[in-house]
């Protein structure tokens, strides 16, 4: 049997396999190499404290009872949701604004500042780069990486969500506070409390109509419990036949629904919501054509329009009281 | 006579090196793109801030994470003599997420029980499947892809369940779930996610040569010497461990466990004893990039990591396959 | 008196209620092959598989070089004993040469984190030649007819130079050529390297011609043993496979010849 001649190859095609005779532990120690540098990398920094620019003077309490330190004077600040965009505008302080969330279209001046990311996902980055001196958060709970990071950065930050009209009132004081704008704030509140009273006035007589809110043609989703919309169609002269359903905004089914038969049906108006759902068909609603679109910003964004959705509300429910 | 063997480690070497290559220009090109464009040379404040504590972080995530879950799939994909078989698709990625879900509802406190418990979870996932999959006559490749749909599934509803019905505010985004999301990573849990993956490596490798005979069937490996259950064991703890980190830090990132073993293989064959390691690098580099792509494309918003793994991965699997 | 290198007391394996194989009893000598021969289902595999400690008895004891199976760790089976079993598709690209290298897998030269030894490298492609399968060596296995691949089964099964051999069907997709080949090769090894073997064949005129001694099996029980003249009978062929046959001799090699009365 001829034996394969190997002799004179050996020092060619072996070579290579001596050097790998341990390659795998090689490539092992390589790897972890790498990985010690990676730790290395990423704990290595200049280590300059990041200054912030100005002396803190003052505190506010936030909602969710923080101290927060601000200058005397907020030349610079970014909100991280419309309704507090809304708010900053409201109260005179809309200029000192350096960036917001691409959901922040109102006032028209809202949109042309800097955008930097959506409510849920803030660009962190840019935040840093603009140096607010505070930066507005409406939801906190899902933000706590978030907040962590900015705090790290010694970057001050108030959060505040507001749930209901005396909520939103807090939260205009507190921004006008925030922004040394505080006489405008109470201006502010006291015209909405003003238009407000009026609306309750007009329709305190009026009997309360059945009303069914409708966020979402298909999907039939609808406000609940813990939605301020039930308290505005309240003050409107409503009642909201959803009222005791648990969550903000819950999904109902097609059967409770239908059993329903609303006197009003609010359409809050959006691309997936222009009419209401195939199962009003019957109800008095549709019947003696009560339908209304009002624009979802106004019914759902806790600011200052809140009062204009309230308005649009009671003149839908109560046409007659407004004449 | 040629022998490729010895070919093999000389090709196998060059590709090292060039992984290792391309692994630094990876991090360079992050650290260098994002949202805000850093100077190369003076750096203020901030942008050193945004650098050090911000950018580089994420990207060390991204290349922990795309190292751990490649390690996984590789690993795997040999065990179970399953091309398919990767941490998603077989449910573990699943029960990683169900189990630092719930951690989060109770355990909200302590940083450590959301690897921990996805490490339990992923391990669960793992061992259901397995009992699914396994018959008298040992392990049924087909019934294992039908196990672990059917486990992926069950576990994503329980998933969709929980978001739905509990207060979402404290259990993280849907697309931090179901897409991944790097920028919610800690300091503690890139460590942890770092120390896994080392390991993982190592003992990976150390199984690589007998997940060479498991590749030729259960029967082969054990009638040649290799102690199947407890191979078995090894890989299936290592990969909940590396799936469970990486789930727990950054959520469920997909497809870079099916696609990058795969890339590797395509490239320097099939011995484990290469494919293993040189998998953990070239995950690294795939999540580094599609992180990358992520951050930078519609900035300032953000894009999910996942979304850019699959959208990736999936043509450059195609090509790659026809050009073979 | 040839030592035993395996020696098989009283065993036997039950799946559920079932008795796959009942109380059987043999020894397996050095430079000896023994052939299993029996109907299909006669539990010819199950009792193969048993052998090597694949599959667990329900009783009874199998003794490996004087020890019992269950006192050796894998590794060291596997040096001992190698199975050349009916062969399965690799889902993914192996080479005959890495198909080969892999039964060099219990040899202590190879560590945990190591590569090949020359020593491997250099068996395996003897092994190679010896199958005749030189020009081989860089295929894919996925590219190989069911012939070829068994013949690198076969090449591997030598490569771990392994003293005891379990063969299931061996020479079922080879042609004439490499039939003969196989069993020579398994003939010349047992016959100068003090190794045996164990093969499970139909073909009753190849272990007639090859065996030393034929076991014929009948719903898991032995009911013939011994030298293939007295095995390969009319009566028990007829028990066994319910057929009539020719019985005569071979004029080349005197050995039993059966032919079938269809």
């Amino acid at each position: 049997m001829s034996k394969i001649k190997l002799q004179k190859s050996n020092c060619i095609f072996f070579a290579p396999l001596h050097f790998c005779a341990n390659k795998l532990v090689s490539q092992n120690f390589a790897f972890v190499w790498i990985l010690f540098c990676l730790v290395l990398l990423a704990n290595c920094k200049n280590e300059t404290v990041n200054q912030s620019k100005f002396a803190p003077t003052r505190e506010i309490t936030d909602d969710l009872g923080r101290r927060v330190r601000l200058p005397e004077r907020v030349t610079s600040a970014v909100s991280l949701a419309p309704n507090l965009t809304e708010i900053t505008f409201a109260v005179g302080a809309g200029e000192r604004l350096v960036g917001v969330t691409s959901f922040c279209d109102y006032p028209e001046e809202a949109k042309r500042i800097r955008r930097i990311g959506d409510t849920l996902t803030p660009n962190i980055e840019n935040i840093i780069a603009l140096k607010p001196q505070i930066v507005l958060v409406s939801t906190a709970s899902q933000m706590e990486n978030f907040t962590r990071t900015i705090d790290a950065q010694n970057i001050a930050y108030f959060v505040t969500n507001p749930n209901s009209l005396d909520d939103i009132y807090k939260t205009i004081y507190q921004i006008g506070e925030i922004f040394g704008t505080s006489d405008k704030a109470y201006q502010v509140v006291a015209e909405l409390k003003k238009r407000v009273a009026d609306v309750e006035a007009r329709t305190a007589s009026a009997a309360d109509v059945k009303v069914f809110v409708q966020i979402d043609k298909n999907s039939l989703y609808t406000v609940g419990k813990e939605s301020f919309m039930t308290d505005l169609i309240a003050r409107a002269g409503g009642e909201s036949l959803t009222k005791d359903v648990a969550t903000a905004y819950p999904k109902i089914s097609k059967e409770t629904a239908l059993a329903l038969n609303p006197e009003r049906i609010i359409l809050s108006e959006s691309d997936n919501n222009l009419e209401p759902n195939e199962v009003f068909a019957n109800s008095p609603a549709m019947k003696k054509n009560k339908v209304f679109r009002i624009e979802a910003d106004l019914l759902s964004r806790p600011g200052p329009r809140i009062v204009d959705g309230l308005e649009r509300l009671a003149r839908a429910l109560h046409p007659e009281s407004f004449e | 006579m040629k022998i490729q063997g010895a070919q093999l480690k000389v090709k196998g070497s060059r590709f090292g090196v060039g992984l290792l290559i391309l692994l630094v220009a990876a991090l360079l090109v992050a650290v260098l793109l994002g949202s805000e464009k850093l100077s190369f040379f003076e750096l203020t404040d901030e942008q050193n801030a945004i650098l050090f504590d911000i950018r580089l972080p994420r990207i060390l995530l991204g290349a922990t994470v795309g190292a751990s879950l490649a390690l996984a799939g590789a690993s795997l994909q040999s065990l179970l003599r399953n091309p398919l078989a990767e941490p998603y698709l077989l449910g573990v990625s699943n029960g990683a997420a169900l189990g630092t879900m719930l951690a989060f509802i109770f355990f909200a406190q302590s940083e450590f029980a959301r690897p921990m418990m996805a490490f339990a979870g992923a391990g669960l996932a793992t061992f259901a499947v397995y009992q699914m999959a396994k018959s008298r006559t040992g392990m049924n490749v087909e019934r294992l892809v039908l196990s672990g749909v059917i486990v992926t599934t069950f576990l994503s509803s329980i998933l969709v369940l929980l978001t739905s019905l509990l207060d979402s505010t404290k259990l993280r985004s849907f697309t931090f779930w179901l897409l991944g999301d790097l920028s919610q990573g800690t300091k503690n849990g890139f460590y942890l996610t770092l120390i896994i993956a080392a390991v993982g490596t190592i003992v990976l490798s150390s199984q690589a040569r007998a997940l060479n005979l498991m590749m030729l069937g259960e029967r082969d490996a054990f009638d040649f010497g290799v102690e199947v259950g407890k191979t078995r064991l090894i890989v299936f703890t290592t990969a909940a461990a590396l799936v469970g980190t990486s789930v727990a830090a950054s959520g469920s990132v997909g497809y870079v466990g099916l696609i990058v073993p795969h890339l590797v293989r395509l490239s320097i064959g099939s011995d484990n004893r290469l494919v293993v390691p040189f998998s953990a690098l070239a995950g690294a580099i795939f999540v580094v990039l599609a992180d990358t792509v992520a951050r930078v494309t519609i900035a300032p918003r953000e894009l999910p990591v996942g979304a850019i793994t699959a959208l990736v991965g999936a043509p450059l699997f195609i090509y790659l396959l026809k050009r073979n | 008196m040839a030592e035993k290198m395996l020696e098989v007391q009283n065993i036997s394996i039950n799946y559920g209620v079932c008795a796959v194989v009942a109380d059987v009893s043999f020894a397996l000598e050095a430079g000896k092959i023994i052939a299993l021969v029996g109907a299909n289902g006669a539990g010819k595999t199950t009792l193969l598989k048993s052998l090597n400690g694949a599959l667990p008895t329900s009783a009874g004891e199998i003794r490996l070089d004087g020890k019992r199976i269950e006192d050796y760790s894998r590794r060291e089976i596997a040096r001992r004993i190698a199975v050349i079993a009916q062969e399965t598709e690799t889902k993914f690209p192996v080479s005959v040469l890495e198909f080969v290298l892999s039964g060099r897998f219990a040899q202590p030269s190879a560590a945990l984190f190591g590569w090949e030894s020359e020593t491997d490298l250099r068996v395996a492609l003897d092994c190679l030649e010896l199958c005749d399968l030189k020009n081989y060596v860089n295929r894919s296995m996925n590219r190989l007819s069911g012939g070829e691949r068994q013949r690198v089964v076969l090449a591997r099964a030598l490569a771990t130079r392994a003293k005891i051999l379990l063969l299931d069907e061996p020479t079922a997709n080879l042609d004439l050529a490499h039939q003969a080949l196989l069993f020579r090769l398994i003939k010349e090894r047992c016959e100068n390297a003090e190794t045996a073997a164990i093969v499970i064949t139909h073909d009753l005129n190849l272990a007639s011609e090859f065996a030393d001694e034929i076991l014929l099996l009948k719903n898991g029980s032995i009911i013939a043993k011994g030298k293939p003249e007295t095995v390969l009978t009319g009566e028990y062929l007829q028990e066994v496979f319910n057929v009539k046959v020719l019985l005569d001799e071979n004029p080349i090699s005197n050995k039993r010849r059966v032919t079938t009365i269809y």
